[in-house]
């Protein structure tokens, strides 16, 4: 038995705790969160079974293995013997690398839950009910082995990221939060619907490998362009990038832990793994290429810009989010830019690092925030302060988040982060926008260090707030995930020294194999490796100054003119969230005017016309309708004598 | 040896009456023989053509259809006897509820 061979088992065992919950989690202890970890767990033993196997070499002997490429499938819906749907499994090193992050990180924030949930009550059910189902559809989504299965799992993760960010569904904020979610993300799903067409049309087939074979020419490398940039636009949904990055912020209205796992670590992480698995396609079209690394860019720059003031504590996470997303689409564009010029493909490779990195260091920031909301029972900054004295664990771990987010050497982000702009600015050799958007890049890498160091001052430093008076430190069952993925965050780029290293593992077309020396040489003689550790370093030291040591005063950011209209403009989100709703009030609401004016009177008054019309005339008509039997008769009668008389008129008895 | 034309034209004439009587009297039981007569003008058809063809399966007909007609007349006037207990009348112009 190989372990490949059970890979459908990896999201079976999910959907069906989320059943068995479902239905009997009332009986349950803990509403049932005990099967949900049971079943995360199991799901992560497999899917670590099939990383093992990669990793030791297995996996490329195993049997049913193509070109690196496991595949399971059978036939959905056969529409004609050219046109069919399918479902099946496809597993690669990249699917492989997403189940091992999903799955470890559901299984640390479901057992997390236990504890920061435990007091919801009869509540607790759904909840894991919902938790469960998503572990499910996002391992489906990652395993899916055709566009439209992974369709079909995209749109569920939606749903129970709908479901799960109106939790408290009783909270007005939370409920119109979960709707925004769930509208704002529709219309990236639109468009990669429109993608998903477009390639059936074209290609006549969805299945994963039978597109990447493809040899595309002439008027298909067209519309192939048109697709992959319909495809990126349901990225551009599902990751929260520029502009319909707008919804993810709002998001946090729903539990710490669900923020952790779906809004940080797993669901829009997505839209990146959407990307990378279309790679193929993509590194054929440099147009959207540009186009991702551009969007990649810009947001990751102006969703750092707008965490540098954010009084939320989960809102800077948040932003940091985006900003991260940005990180990882941005290599991808970069890096699929390269490719294209010929010019190797460790974009690919340094993205799908940044995103397990990114993974691990940010469920630990929010699960660590969660801690502190579960203590001080407020998100708002501004009244924490002092907590690293009662919270020692959290406070710790938190930094260790902190500093592998800010990309402090030797922690895990500044390995990624370095090789993400490593990727740009090699690209810049290209075109002056990668120069630009390196620049971007690196601003936004200074950025991250100082709000994450802001936040981290002013939560655990300073003088106690007064929410902060009768804090005291989490109990054990959430502080354990957090050691563990504490030790995740911190320690996940020795990947890149074990065996041939991550770049000889995960990898698109060329292996990047390097021994462990070589790396360390690569990175520590590039100059660009000093400026990006510079920036961080300073970022970190001002939020130092400005929120430990109080040498500025953070006032300074508000004592002008010009600096407060900025800041209030970062408050509002550089306007969009009141654009989206002017937006939605003039013009979809006008539009929706004139369409229900239409409706009313021209469709209903064509309808209505038509049945006016029938109505008088069968008004009429239904008078030679006596009920006598005999005028029925002569009718007949006299019917059969004019078609006997036409008959013989006409010859027909002849 | 009768010409045929004469039975035909017998069968005409039986047949013309008996949809005049079908459709102009009021009597159920009237409209009842009058659909009788109708039945047997075309069974005189049946057994003119029979002899005239020299084919004895005109005749088999003219049976069956006496039979179906024996059976007709028995559930129409069982209907007529159940119409006369409900509605107390069998004239046709009272029984008009077959419209909308």
């Amino acid at each position: 038995m190989q372990s490949v061979d059970l890979a459908w088992l990896i999201p079976v065992l999910p959907l069906v705790a989320a059943v068995v919950i479902g239905l009997l989690g009332k009986k349950m202890k803990q509403g049932g969160g005990y099967i949900a970890i049971g079943a995360s767990a199991v799901s992560f033993v497999l899917s670590l079974l099939i990383v093992v196997s990669v990793l030791d070499g297995s996996f490329d002997a195993a049997d049913g293995i193509v070109d690196g490429v496991y595949e399971q499938s059978g036939t959905w819906i056969s529409l004609t013997s050219t046109y069919k749907f399918e479902i099946g499994i496809y597993i690669d090193q990249l699917t492989a690398l997403m189940l091992m992050v999903v799955s470890i990180v559901s299984t640390l924030v479901i057992i997390y839950s236990i504890a920061y949930m435990g007091d919801e009550g009869g509540r607790k059910r759904r909840y894991y009910t919902e938790i469960s189902l998503f572990v499910g559809v996002m391992l489906g989504l990652v395993l899916a082995n055709n566009y439209l299965e992974m369709f079909i799992f995209w749109e569920l993760v939606g749903l129970c990221s709908y479901l799960l960010i109106g939790f408290w569904h009783h909270k007005p904020s939370a409920a119109s939060a979960a709707k925004k979610a769930f509208i704002v993300t529709r219309v990236g799903d639109i468009m990669f619907m429109i993608g998903i067409i477009i390639l059936f049309t074209t290609f006549k087939t969805l299945n994963f490998r039978d597109l990447f074979s493809m040899e595309v020419s002439g008027s298909d490398l067209g519309l192939l362009t048109l697709a992959t940039f319909f495809i990126f636009g349901g990225a551009i949904g599902k990751s929260a990038q520029f502009p319909l990055h707008d919804w993810l912020p709002d998001a946090m209205e729903g539990p710490t832990t669900v923020s952790a796992l779906i809004h940080a670590a797993t669901m829009v992480k997505a839209g990146v793994y959407l990307v990378a698995r279309s790679f193929p396609l993509f590194v054929q079209t440099p147009e959207t290429l540009m186009v991702v690394a551009i969007i990649g860019g810009v947001t990751a720059f102006m969703a750092a810009t707008m965490a540098l003031n954010s009084p939320n504590i989960k809102r800077v996470l948040a932003y940091s989010t985006i900003s991260q997303l940005g990180y990882m689409m941005l290599a991808l564009g970069a890096g699929g830019y390269l490719f294209f010029s010929a010019m190797g493909s460790e974009g690919y490779t340094s993205s799908m690092f940044h995103l397990m990195n990114h993974a691990f260091f940010k469920a630990l920031l929010f699960l660590c925030a969660g801690s502190v909301i579960h203590a001080v029972g407020t998100e708002d900054m501004r009244l924490m302060g002092g907590l690293g004295k009662t919270m020692k664990l959290t406070s710790f771990t938190m930094l260790i988040g902190a500093l592998s987010i800010s990309g402090i050497p030797p922690f895990s982000g500044f390995w990624s982060k370095d090789e993400v702009l490593a990727v740009v600015w090699n690209a810049g050799s290209l075109s002056w926008v990668f120069v630009l958007l390196y620049v971007l890049g690196i601003a936004t890498a200074f950025m991250t260090a100082f709000y994450m160091f802001r936040l981290w001052f002013m939560t655990f430093k300073g003088e106690p707030g007064e929410a902060s008076q009768h804090a005291h430190e989490s109990p054990k069952i959430m502080t354990v995930p957090l050691v563990i993925l504490s030790v995740f965050a911190a320690a996940s780029f020795l990947v890149l020294f074990v065996g041939d290293g991550f770049g000889g593992t995960v990898f698109f077309e060329e292996s990047h194999a390097l021994q462990a020396g070589e790396m360390l040489m690569e990175t520590f003689t590039d100059p660009l490796t000093y400026v990006s550790i510079i920036v961080a370093v300073s970022g970190l030291g001002l939020a130092y100054l400005v929120y430990y040591k109080k040498r500025i005063s953070s006032d300074v950011f508000v004592s002008t003119q010009a600096t407060r209209s900025l800041y209030s403009l970062l408050i509002k989100r550089y306007g969009f969230t009141a654009g989206y709703d002017a937006f939605a009030e003039k013009i979809v609401y006008g539009f929706s005017l004139i369409i229900d004016w239409i409706d009313q009177k021209v469709i209903d008054g064509i309808v209505n016309g038509i049945s006016f019309v029938l109505a008088t005339a069968g008004d009429y008509v239904r008078r030679i309708q006596t009920g006598h039997v005999q005028s029925y008769a002569t009718f007949i009668i006299a019917g059969i004598a004019v078609i006997l008389v036409l008959l013989y008129l006409l010859g027909g008895f002849r | 040896m009768i010409p045929i034309e004469y039975f035909l034209a017998l069968s005409a004439i039986l047949f013309s009456l008996g949809a005049y009587g079908a459709l102009t009297r009021r009597n159920t039981i009237v409209v009842l023989m009058s659909i009788e007569i109708m039945l047997n003008a075309a069974n005189i058809n049946f057994v003119a053509f029979s002899s005239f063809f020299n084919d004895v399966r005109g005749q088999v007909f003219a049976l069956f259809s006496i039979a179906i007609a024996a059976a007709e007349v028995a559930v129409g006037l069982a209907i007529l006897l159940n119409l006369l207990k409900t509605r107390e009348t069998i004239d046709l112009e009272d029984i008009h509820i077959l419209r909308w």
